[in-house]
């Protein structure tokens, strides 16, 4: 996980810069909101200025894309704010303009930002998941939260995207006026989100307002958590998301990855054990998708941000933890 | 990415051209001067913080600790693990 803990951070605090990638066109001005060091892929605020005009073509990386302000012209069609598109790698997109100038968030998920002019996909484009265009405003209801332990009543859900391989899912979430939840969580995967509207509010980090965002690895304590007025945003996680809830402040993000990998040997016991057993020569291995490989070599958590611009770099392989188990109280 | 989903599926052209590599480290290092920022203001704030960890603290032992949904477990004495001292890091 080689983006670092950007948190709290609000884009209302910072000017836009301008697009100057080659392969992009003029009128797109831009806030880096996260960034990978290894691959370049990227979360970022886009305003796509008034009389802004793209010919057709993809991204080579898979991108999000989510209309948050003004409209966009795509293939002809008007789409308003509250639009979500989600293009697989290497799938082409209409024409593209707006009169009237669009603000929107751009998820760019496993590369740097890329546009190339192309009225066909890529011949090697991503065809295991498809292009999707909706409204989630109006087009999707919001849901209760479906996952064990749950949020607290009054934090809804609507799914925009959910990744077939991986669980991780984009997502927009509310919470109510009056919304507050007393306990500490923490995640297997890394999360990031993005107030469109509103702000919340978090022990560890403060009020969070609107245009606040953060990119929070895996572990890292987060809660409790309330909202006097509501908020309206838009989070993505990279993972299946799990909610660790606790209510220790001071535990480490070690201590945390300990506990939930001794809630998985009590909660999947036999999974547990076959990868003890099966640690170095025995990596998983998927029927269906069996190319893929699954090294498990220089596992990197994202915790910890150096000057150069990396992260600590947590390296572990197979059944072997780097993380020194934390010490056993006496009992008195 | 996290371990596990090491598929190149989502990038078909991996390596960064030239310029791409050079606009991302200009980006990598505007990222540091933010990060910087964001652990000096998370530092300005530990005072308030010790604050609002004494009241959560407080009401997990007297309004409850949400432990599902709208389940609430009010949490006794005896399971409020001891500080011992231990700081409270908040940006990692
Ligand atoms: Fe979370």
């Amino acid at each position: 996980m080689p983006r670092p803990h950007i948190e709290p951070f609000v884009d209302r605090d910072v000017g836009f810069k301008k697009m100057t990638l080659p392969g992009f066109k003029n009128g797109i001005q831009y806030k880096m909101l996260s960034i990978d060091k290894d691959s370049g892929a990227c979360t970022m605020t886009v305003q796509y200025e008034s009389g802004f005009k793209q010919p057709p073509g993809f991204s080579y990386t898979e991108m999000e894309l989510f209309v948050m302000d003004g409209h966009l012209m795509i293939g002809g069609k008007k789409y308003v704010k509250g639009t979500y598109i989600f293009a697989p790698s290497g799938t082409h997109l209409p024409a593209m303009s707006t009169d009237e100038g669009a603000l929107c968030l751009a998820f760019y998920n496993f590369g740097p930002p890329t546009f190339e002019e192309s009225d066909a996909d890529h011949d090697k484009a991503d065809k295991s998941q498809s292009l999707k265009m909706l409204n989630s405003y109006e087009g999707l209801d919001w849901q209760v939260p479906t996952l064990f332990p749950q949020t607290a009543p009054g934090c809804l859900l609507k799914i925009l995207h959910l990744d077939p391989k991986t669980f991780g899912m984009t997502f927009l979430y509310c919470m109510t006026p009056g919304f507050w939840q007393d306990n500490i969580s923490y995640h297997d995967v890394a999360e990031e989100a993005y107030h469109i509207w509103g702000t919340s509010w978090m022990m560890q980090f403060g009020d969070l307002p609107t245009g606040g965002y953060f990119y929070r690895p895996a572990y890292i304590n987060h809660g409790c958590f309330k909202s006097d007025l509501g908020i309206l945003a838009i989070g993505r996680t990279d993972g299946d998301l799990h909610n660790y809830f606790h209510h220790d402040p001071f535990s480490t993000p070690e201590e945390n990855h300990h506990r939930a990998a001794a809630k998985l040997a009590r909660m999947k016991p036999a999974l547990y054990k076959w990868i003890l057993t099966n640690e170095h020569n025995h990596l998983p291995h998927d029927f269906e998708y069996p190319d893929d490989a699954y090294n498990t070599d220089g596992y990197d958590s994202g915790i910890h941000m150096h000057e150069d611009g990396t992260s600590h770099s947590h390296k572990s392989s197979g059944a072997h933890s780097h993380i020194t188990a934390p010490a056993k109280k006496k009992k008195k | 990415m996290t371990l596990g989903s090491t598929t190149i599926r989502g990038n078909l052209r991996p390596k960064m051209t030239k310029d791409e590599a050079a606009w991302v480290k200009q980006e990598l290092a505007e990222q540091i001067d933010r990060y910087k920022k964001i652990v000096q203001d998370m530092e300005a704030l530990a005072p308030q913080r010790e604050k609002w960890v004494a009241e959560f603290l407080h009401r997990i032992q007297t309004r409850g600790f949400h432990v599902h949904a709208a389940i609430r477990r009010v949490i006794p004495k005896n399971e409020v693990r001891p500080r011992d001292g231990r700081p409270i890091q908040v940006v990692f």
